[in-house]
């Protein structure tokens, strides 16, 4: 019997080309078994063999998302494959993002099951979880040696179509896909038992956990904005011709503050998007689609509003963690306040 | 108030020439139930059929399902207020015919409702599927308006179960449960180191085949109100509602109120059962303040550490059902939810239409967005003329044979949300 | 101040005409009431029945009124409204995703239009009368 056909997708540090200096380099794809996919083949079994090595650099993913998303289905396709794992990529966000991004366009495209790995804090599991099997990893690559054998596992799984368990006994993230079963006793008997046990203050487990409730209460409504001064704050990727500060193109870990003291519009010799997660084509030619200073000029003169801050703030949204993205409001909201802005407009994409 | 059940166990049905029970079998007499029926002129035809579990046998679509039932002693009549007088329930002696259901069935085109097979693979859904069924099929007069063609459905099942229900009235029961609940304060000195939990039953009260009576009370009508447990038990609460089958909450379920026969079952050993909260699930938003504070003030009012929340519908009533628990859950009272769910055909969007922080307790009843197959059949009771625009069909779902694939939300109480089902959802 | 009824309902335009405003298309969808009613709500109108009024599922119902106002007795937040409508449009959408409505033949219609016309009926008996309006 034929084996079944793999290929493994790893970014340029796994594939031991180099660390951040290196996160750069364009897609390409070996014959056979490179670095971590020892461990897969190993796992996998005789049954399997790992055909091919997908690799790109994460920087270079994250900046081309969609070119390199082609790139590296052609390549992969060349191969055949009938499963594909990506990573484990643990707690690097760009590298998850890029196996989760990668993972999803090969089920899509080629139809076949695939497989990536994950730590719970990386951004790549909120993203993908729902489309995809993420198995839990631990945050470093020190937990490869235990998170192979159960990606490998369940990759198995899938690939011969047997029965797919829950999360807690195949090892995945849970997808927050509701499936029906049949439990020993009924509901109300369950809700009492639950209920005994949050009266006594005992850990308890629901069976339905409500959607995140990370929200902020809306401020009130600005009373006087004739005299309110308000400024942009975008998380659009729009930054200064060259990307001085090197906000990155997915899963940010800075944000920027340019000026736009004096300027009437944003022009496209000034300002450029670096944002990895839409069709730039647009706002590239027109950056005012994302910080719409145009607009905003014409109703300081008719005196809709006071005046507008002589800056905006701006970071890239996709990718970027909930963690990252509270540290940079705790960041940069002293400075609104000691601007004395009134609001804030917050543009996204 | 004390209350016994003598259950008098039926397991199986029968034609005959008399209603009577007699060893376990309950023989109806066709002619007089349709008599009976037919003495509403609303009603122009009408067909007794029986079903019993493990036939091959599909009814559609019902309306609703009832127990027979009786009451011996203690003051008041069965379904007071909605069938009989008004009158005080839930004290003294009441006979059933346990394990015998009236199933009332008849096209109200376009609303849909549900399906109850009596073997394959839908019947492990249904509670019913599991039950000796008399099976009432009408036939309304030609124009009826709607509202009171409800109406007449409505007590149809209510007459044929009181009708059956008085030949158990002089009958030894096969068994006895007996169900109390003290006034208040004797209830609460009765068990001082048990946690006190009460139940809030939320009715639906949306509208026209979206209601529920209290002693005949269309409940949409009323402000929260405490009620004895054993109330329930003698038909105090009526089911108006024939929407989305898979979690009516039909009038048989009224009857047997899981929460509240679990309830009993603990009560004494590990909490104090202290009684039951009602409110409604109403359209009219400011009534959903009104009734969810009101709900909070009683709950503190009569000293509860715990309570059990139910509802009855998607979409509105998931707002009542959050806004009650918020409500509760901060005047210090700690809530459990018990609901069913409709994350959408992949499982994968939120199963509530709303939700708070609060609810972080919920014993789940399923998803009702699941679809099974449904094989054909040799005998039907009523019509599946309309399967593929019942609640769950869908254009084209339908086969020659009779078969047909829908979502189990189609089939009577699979998802029941009170958690009278060992149906659950988790999450994969 | 006064109450808007926003709707696809005949029965419920003829009921209200007069009465309240009433904002009326039957070629809208549900969700086109809901759209409607939530860019009404983010001009600052409040909502005074339910969105979702019935639990007949949004792909079950082709109808759909909901009643506005200028003045509400319900203590609320405004963004509380603006929640409410954007929940409800999500899960409106998503049954719609899992299945369209079906295809109803005029006497189905016709019964939905009076299940549709129940709810707002049952709500508004109950609704604040305003001031200025006399019965």
């Amino acid at each position: 019997m034929d084996k079944i056909r793999v290929v493994h997708y790893i970014n340029q540090f796994f594939a031991q080309i180099g660390g951040e200096e290196k996160a750069d380099i364009p897609p390409e794809i070996r014959p056979g078994i490179v670095g971590p996919g020892a461990a897969l083949q190993q796992g996998l079994g005789d049954e399997f063999e790992v055909v091919a090595t997908a690799i790109c650099g994460d920087s270079h993913f994250g900046a081309n998302l969609e070119e390199d998303t082609a790139k590296l289905l052609d390549m992969i396709a060349e191969y055949k494959p009938q499963l594909f794992v990506a990573g484990p990529a643990f707690n690097a966000g760009r590298y998850g993002v890029a196996c989760g991004t990668i993972a999803k366009a090969v089920e899509e495209k080629l139809g076949i099951p695939v497989v990536t790995g994950m730590y719970v804090e990386n951004p790549g599991v909120d993203m993908f979880r729902k489309d995809l099997f993420i198995i839990a990893t631990g945050n470093s690559a020190a937990d490869m040696r235990k998170s192979m054998p159960v990606m490998a596992a369940l990759a198995k799984k899938l690939a011969k179509g047997e029965e797919v368990l829950g999360p807690s006994i195949e090892g995945y993230h849970e997808r927050g896909i509701r499936v029906n079963y049949f439990a020993d006793i009924r509901g109300s008997e369950r809700g009492i038992q639950m209920l005994l046990k949050k009266m006594a203050k005992q850990p308890f487990e629901t069976e339905y956990p409500m959607p995140a409730f990370d929200r902020v209460d809306p401020a009130a409504p600005v009373t006087d904005m004739k005299h309110a001064k308000i400024a942009v704050v975008t998380s659009g990727g729009i930054v200064p011709q060259g990307n001085p500060d090197h906000i990155e193109s997915s899963s940010a870990t800075k944000w920027g503050l340019y000026s736009i003291e004096g300027m009437d519009h944003m022009d496209k010799k000034d300002f450029m998007t670096i944002h990895g997660g839409y069709d730039r084509a647009f706002v590239t030619e027109d950056p005012d689609l994302v910080v719409p200073l145009d607009v905003l000029r014409e109703l300081e003169k008719e005196g809709e509003f006071g005046e507008l801050a002589n800056y905006f703030i701006t970071t890239t949204g996709t990718g970027t963690s909930t963690g990252n993205a509270k540290r940079f409001g705790e960041e940069f909201v002293p400075k609104l306040l000691e601007d004395n802005i009134t609001a804030v407009i917050l543009t996204s994409t | 108030m004390r209350l016994e059940l003598g259950k008098i166990h039926i397991k199986d049905v029968q034609f005959g020439a008399e209603t009577k029970v007699e060893a376990g079998v309950l023989y109806v007499n066709a002619d007089e139930i349709c008599k009976l029926v037919l003495e509403d002129e609303r009603i122009i035809n009408c067909r007794v059929e029986l079903a019993h579990p493990g036939e091959s046998c599909r009814i559609t679509p019902v309306k609703d399902v009832l127990e027979p039932r009786v009451k011996v002693s203690g003051g008041g009549q069965i379904f007071p207020g909605a069938l009989n007088k008004v009158g005080q329930v839930g004290s003294g002696r009441t006979h059933c015919l346990d394990g015998a259901c009236v199933v009332t069935v008849g096209k109200i085109v376009g609303f849909q409702e549900g399906v109850i097979d009596m073997s394959g693979p839908a019947a492990e859904y249904c509670p019913f599927s599991k039950t000796q069924n008399v099976c009432v099929v009408i036939e309304p007069k030609d124009g009826l308006e709607t509202h009171d063609y409800e109406q007449a459905g409505r007590m149809v099942g209510l007459k044929v179960a009181d009708y059956l229900g008085q030949f158990a009235r002089d009958l030894e029961p096969d068994e006895i449960e007996v169900y109390e609940t003290k006034p208040l304060l004797e209830q609460i000195a009765e068990y001082p180191d048990l946690p006190k939990v009460g139940y809030l039953h939320m009715l639906q009260s949306q509208g026209l085949l979206h209601d529920t009576f209290y002693y005949g009370v269309d409940a949409k009508t009323f402000i929260p109100t405490l009620m004895y447990p054993t109330e329930i038990m003698d038909g105090a609460i009526v089911s108006g509602n024939c929407v989305a089958p898979c979690d009516k909450v039909t009038t048989y379920h009224h009857f047997h109120n899981p929460v509240i026969e679990d309830l009993y079952k603990h009560h004494g050993k590990d909490l104090n059962f202290v009684g039951v909260i009602l409110t409604n699930e109403n359209v009219f938003l400011a009534d959903k303040e009104r009734c969810s504070d009101m709900v909070a003030k009683l709950a503190s009012y009569i000293g509860l550490d715990g309570i059990l929340i139910t509802e009855e519908g998607y979409g509105n009533p998931d707002t009542d059902l959050m806004m009650n628990c918020r409500k509760v859950q901060n005047a210090g009272v700690d809530v459990v939810l018990i609901t069913d769910e409709f994350p959408g055909r992949d499982g994968k969007s939120l199963s509530l239409a709303d939700a708070c922080k609060e609810a972080d307790a919920l014993a789940s009843c399923g998803n009702g967005n699941v679809v099974i197959h449904f094989p054909p059949m040799d005998r039907l009771i009523g019509m599946t003329d309309f399967i593929e625009m019942q609640i769950g069909g869908w254009a084209g779902c339908k086969n020659d044979d009779g078969s047909f694939d829908a979502e189990i939300q189609i089939i009577i109480a699979s998802t029941i949300a009170n958690g009278f089902n060992k149906l659950a959802a988790r999450g994969y | 101040m006064g109450y808007t009824v926003v709707t696809n309902n005949v029965l419920c335009r003829d009921r209200f005409q007069g009465e309240y405003d009433v904002v009326y298309n039957e070629d809208w969808s549900y969700l086109d009431v809901l759209y409607q009613v939530r860019d009404l709500v983010q001009k600052g109108a409040i909502l005074i029945t339910h969105p979702m009024a019935g639990s007949l599922k949004p792909n079950q119902t082709p109808f759909r009124s909901v009643v506005i106002g200028t003045f509400t007795m319900e203590d609320k937040e405004p963004w509380e409204d603006i929640m409410l409508m954007e929940n409800s449009i999500e899960s409106c959408q998503k049954f719609l995703r899992g299945r369209p409505l079906p295809d109803y033949a005029e006497n189905i219609k016709k019964d939905f239009r009076t299940l549709d016309l129940s709810f707002i009926e049952g709500a508004m008996a109950r609704a604040f009368r305003c001031p200025g309006i006399t019965e």
